[in-house]
């Protein structure tokens, strides 16, 4: 006997959690999101978690990610706290290069109403007096923020199952036929059948998409961070490459690298992390490192989103994208809307999948 | 165990704490770590390792042997970042997201 549902979402990530969410607030019964492990198990619980837009580029993209950003505070009125913080982004400089650059990128964005300044030494350090005194001066955005990713996913499933969402954990979906009208989704312990599917399994969209025949082409991109034991409060912003929690920890990353499905820490990266820490914020030099972790970015060919309708077979839907802690309100905003079949108030045909056909 | 009794003293976390995250569907050591922050703290899980792993056995009526091992992370004891930042090394992997910013509006032109 195969267990029925409206919609199943495969992925209980922070992208799949929020097309849950938000679509269990119009459509109140028969959504089931499924997931192989636990739901932070995934990209979404190794992340540095910034909402950021000021240096998202080109500027279309931005404007995309400040709607989201917008969504943040109203989020969390209506699922509890998230621990969201609009600090302020700012990304220091130390080149004239790098400042021509950053007054290029102000240009840009302010086209599409994002406020940058681009600060000298002196005000930056005025700001942010945590960051060295070496810098040449920074760009400041009051746009950017950050958020406690376990807890916006934990209140996503606290509110979703309140509104009736279903869950199905250590259950890994293992094939996916379309039969008559309908999905026969096979995962390890039940057949289950649906009217809609969204493949929302972060990098491991591409093999769910392969058991439809369909390519999404995301890849794993390695991050790797590093974490200090609780510090008293020392940087009021989200920086351009780390940020204090609000119980006091700092995050430090921006590494990239191909290695694939590969989540160790390497003391390579951590040592030029913790160079980078140091240069960018001195006074982590006394700081004890207590943790390394990495995580896999959900990187799309083109770095940009992928999500939407899947031309060709109907009421398939896909969401695999980097930067998903920012965009998440919104995505799950944008995918309810298609799937209830109503117009999105965003344009996002940029976003559909056909792109890379 | 009483419900206030706490099984990670770094970040203060209490057996109702580790029951709550299991109800909520949490199954491993790392799972109720995610969820509650149970052995994210300064000794990284060195002394409530063993008291989470085996109330999840005990909730989940199955052995200690049966719940996964967690994680472990590096530095295995914390460690100065200036120690860390002392050395150099060999890769560069990191990138910058101004530079990457400047990259991407010249693609679009
Ligand atoms: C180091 C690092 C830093 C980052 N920093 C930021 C940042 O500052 N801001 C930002 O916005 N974004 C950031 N990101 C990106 C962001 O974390 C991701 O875009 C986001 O977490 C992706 O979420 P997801 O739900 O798509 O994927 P995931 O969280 O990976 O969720 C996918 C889920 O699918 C499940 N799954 C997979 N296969 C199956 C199957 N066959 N059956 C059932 N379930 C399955 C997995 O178990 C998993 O739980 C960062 C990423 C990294 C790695």
């Amino acid at each position: 006997m195969s267990r029925e549902y409206d919609t199943i979402i495969i992925g209980g990530g922070i992208i799949g959690n929020g097309i849950a969410y938000h679509l269990s607030e119009v459509q109140s019964d028969g959504i089931l999101v499924l997931d192989k492990n636990y739901p932070l198990s995934g990209t979404s619980g190794s992340t540095q978690a910034w909402i950021w837009i000021h240096s998202k580029s080109p500027s279309w993209y931005a404007e995309f990610s400040l709607y989201s950003a917008e969504l943040y505070g109203y989020l969390q009125r209506k699922i509890g706290d998230i621990e969201f913080d609009r600090a302020g982004g700012i990304s220091p400089f130390f080149t004239e290069t790098e400042r021509e650059q950053a007054f290029k990128l102000a240009e840009c964005q302010a086209e599409v109403g994002i406020e940058i300044q681009v600060l000298n030494r002196e005000d930056a350090l005025a700001r942010e007096p945590a960051l060295s005194p070496k810098i040449l001066g920074a760009m400041y955005s009051p746009a950017d923020g950050n958020v406690n990713p376990m807890r916006l996913v934990e209140q996503y499933m606290r509110a979703s199952k309140k509104n009736g969402v279903t869950f199905e954990y250590y259950n890994p979906v293992t094939g996916i036929e379309k039969q008559q009208g309908s999905f026969i989704v096979t995962t390890a312990k039940t057949v289950f059948r649906c009217k809609k599917l969204i493949l929302s399994a972060g990098i491991w969209t591409r093999e769910l998409g392969k058991l439809l025949g369909i390519d999404v082409p995301v890849k794993p991109v390695r991050g790797q961070i590093i974490i200090t034991e609780p510090l008293a409060p020392l940087m009021k912003h989200t920086l351009s490459i780390m940020r204090q929690t609000s119980n006091g920890e700092v995050l430090v990353g921006n590494s990239q690298e191909n290695a694939g499905i590969d989540r160790r820490s390497t003391l390579d990266v951590m040592i030029e992390t913790a160079n980078m820490a140091v240069k960018y914020v001195p006074d982590l030099a006394k700081a004890k490192v207590v943790r390394g972790f990495s995580g896999l970015r959900v990187m799309p060919e083109d770095e940009f989103p992928i999500f939407g309708v899947v031309p060709g077979i109907e009421n398939l839907y896909v969401a695999a994208l980097h930067s998903g802690i920012t965009l998440s309100p919104l995505i799950g905003t944008l995918m309810t809307e298609l799937i209830t079949g109503g117009e999105t108030s965003v344009p996002i045909d940029r976003f559909s999948i056909t792109r890379f056909a | 165990m009483d419900k206030s009794t706490i099984v990670c003293r770094c970040e203060e976390i209490t057996v109702g704490d580790v029951e709550n995250a299991i109800a909520q569907g949490a199954e491993t050591f790392d799972d109720v770590k995610r969820l509650t922050r149970g052995g994210m703290g300064l000794c990284q899980g060195k002394t409530c390792r063993t008291v989470i792993s085996e109330l999840i056995a005990q909730l989940k009526g199955e052995s200690v042997a049966a719940v996964p091992v967690p994680r472990l992370r590096m530095p295995l004891r914390p460690i100065p970042m200036e120690i860390l930042a002392a050395n150099q090394s060999g890769t560069s992997a990191m990138f910058d997201l101004l530079d990457q910013a400047s990259r991407k509006e010249r693609q679009e032109k």
